[in-house]
């Protein structure tokens, strides 16, 4: 862990004293925060947070230090802080996902890590606690998977270690860069009382006395699914999610937005990193705005927006009450084509908000 | 100059199912000319209509999609179709049996015209 410059500190920290909505706060909440400072850290990510209550990032630095300081139920309420300005925050949903695990509401669980896997199917973590997790829903057969039920949670609580520390730990740890704080188990001598792993967490929430069958053998370990498990046939990557209709053709993209505008899955082939979100924010404003005018001139809902611009031609079609898909075309498109293509990527998107769901 | 604006909107008024047609401006949201319906506020739609031009318009200079020139607000009772003019904005209230193609038509030839025609000031 790099250890912050005294230059670097000084620089934020007058910066923030002439301007206290500056966002140095959170850099220099990083540094104290490697400095073993983490009151200082938390003190500063709340004053920023005065003058940016919706900064992702603060609020996600605020959660890693609340994690690292044993308050497990302060870092939860940050990272679903976390999850409602950007509903597809990797490492709150993984944070998130491991706290479902330690409660033993197993389904919750299953859902965000799931999600934080279409975001990071490379992460092994992650993949190694769904994979337990479905390992498990596979061995019991017929039995209904996974929901938080009172075994489930007895079994978790069984199974939850009595040091505060040790499930989540190696993924946030993971997340802020640092290395693990225990070394790896050894599988053949297990402790049974601390979770050294996520993977040991999910195996143990899983494989609790109650939950496993006596006999049941562990499942042979699994690829990583190139696809997602809710529907095999969408992408495991939710920015690919339209890439088959968009990779050729004149479409500079397709974007799935929910109904703040928050980019869902998709991408723009047009524009800079940062694009598609600034596009989601305005079009979703724009609609607020169509809405507004719909009402007045008692039009009824919406049922799509088509816009033609000097360089792209637009359509924004809603999907079911919560999200909409934007689709964008080079100018000159055949509109009736584009709006086609709009109808196919809603049924796309509908899919994906059904398996999301 | 008001004639050359009625003008542009007797066209879009002809259209069979426009329920209306306006000028706007489109910075302010306030009409320069209107034919429309006796049931239908002009001064409401034309606030409504730039602010809906605007804000969108916002959305596609974000993705660098350039100047918006048109927008078509489609819904169950209807639609609203926008031309950009530079100042000024063309408004048309479509009725969901209208001919909507020509009524597209119109409001973009409306809109070129106005484009091309003097300035406001």
């Amino acid at each position: 862990m790099k250890t912050p410059a005294p230059t670097d500190l000084q620089r934020w920290s007058e910066e923030l004293a002439r301007n206290p909505a500056s966002l140095a706060f959170l850099p220099l909440a990083r540094a104290y925060r490697r400095l073993g400072r983490r009151d200082l850290a938390v003190q500063l990510c709340t004053r920023g947070m005065e003058h940016h209550p919706t900064h992702v990032e603060a609020h996600a630095l605020l959660a890693l230090l609340h994690f690292e300081s044993g308050d497990r139920t302060k870092a939860a309420d940050e990272w679903a802080t976390v999850l409602r300005l950007k509903p597809g925050n990797f490492e709150a949903l993984r944070g998130m996902g491991f706290r479902y695990l330690e409660q033993g509401e197993i389904a919750k669980a299953r859902n965000h890590l799931e999600r934080a896997s279409l975001i990071r199917p490379e992460d092994t973590t992650v993949q190694e606690a769904l994979r337990l997790i479905r390992q498990r829903e596979m061995a019991i057969g017929k039995a209904p998977p996974a929901p938080a039920t009172a075994s489930a949670a007895e079994s978790a609580e069984a199974s939850l270690p009595a040091k505060p520390d040790a499930p989540v730990e190696a993924a946030v740890r993971a997340q802020a860069g640092e290395p693990p704080s225990h070394p790896a188990p050894k599988p053949e001598a297990p402790e049974p009382r601390v979770h050294r792993s996520p993977a040991e967490a999910a195996q143990r929430v899983v494989s609790g006395s109650r939950f496993m069958p006596a006999g049941a053998a562990p499942q042979p370990a699994r690829p990583a699914p190139q696809q997602w498990a809710g529907d095999p046939t969408l992408p495991a990557d939710p920015a690919r999610l339209f890439e088959e209709m968009a990779s050729s053709g004149p479409l500079l993209g397709i974007l799935l937005l929910d109904r703040r505008g928050l980019v869902l899955a998709g991408a723009l082939r047009h524009g800079g990193d940062g694009a598609s979100e600034e596009l989601g924010a305005l079009i979703s404003a724009a609609i607020e705005e169509a809405v507004r005018t719909n009402e007045h001139l008692r039009l009824g809902g919406w049922k799509t927006l088509t816009l033609e611009c000097a360089g792209a031609a637009m359509q924004v079609a809603p999907v079911g009450d919560s999200a909409m898909v934007v689709v964008a075309a080079r100018r000159g498109a055949p509109m009736g084509w584009v709006a086609r293509s709009a109808y196919h990527a809603v049924g796309i998107a509908e899919r994906f908000m059904e398996a999301y769901a | 100059m008001n004639g050359a604006y009625r003008d542009a909107l007797e066209r879009v008024s002809r259209v069979p199912g426009v329920r209306g047609a306006l000028v706007v401006l489109a910075d302010d949201g306030v009409p320069v000319v209107e034919e429309l319906q006796s049931d239908v506020s002009g001064a409401a739609i034309a606030a409504l209509a730039a602010a809906l031009f605007r804000r969108t318009g916002l959305a596609a200079g974000s993705a660098d999609f350039g100047a918006l020139e048109t927008l078509q607000l489609e819904a169950d009772g209807g639609q609203v179709l926008i031309g950009g003019a530079g100042e000024l904005i063309v408004v048309a209230l479509i009725s969901d049996d209208a001919q909507i193609g020509r009524a597209r038509v119109e409001v973009v030839r409306a809109a070129q015209s106005l484009r091309a025609g003097p300035a406001l000031s």
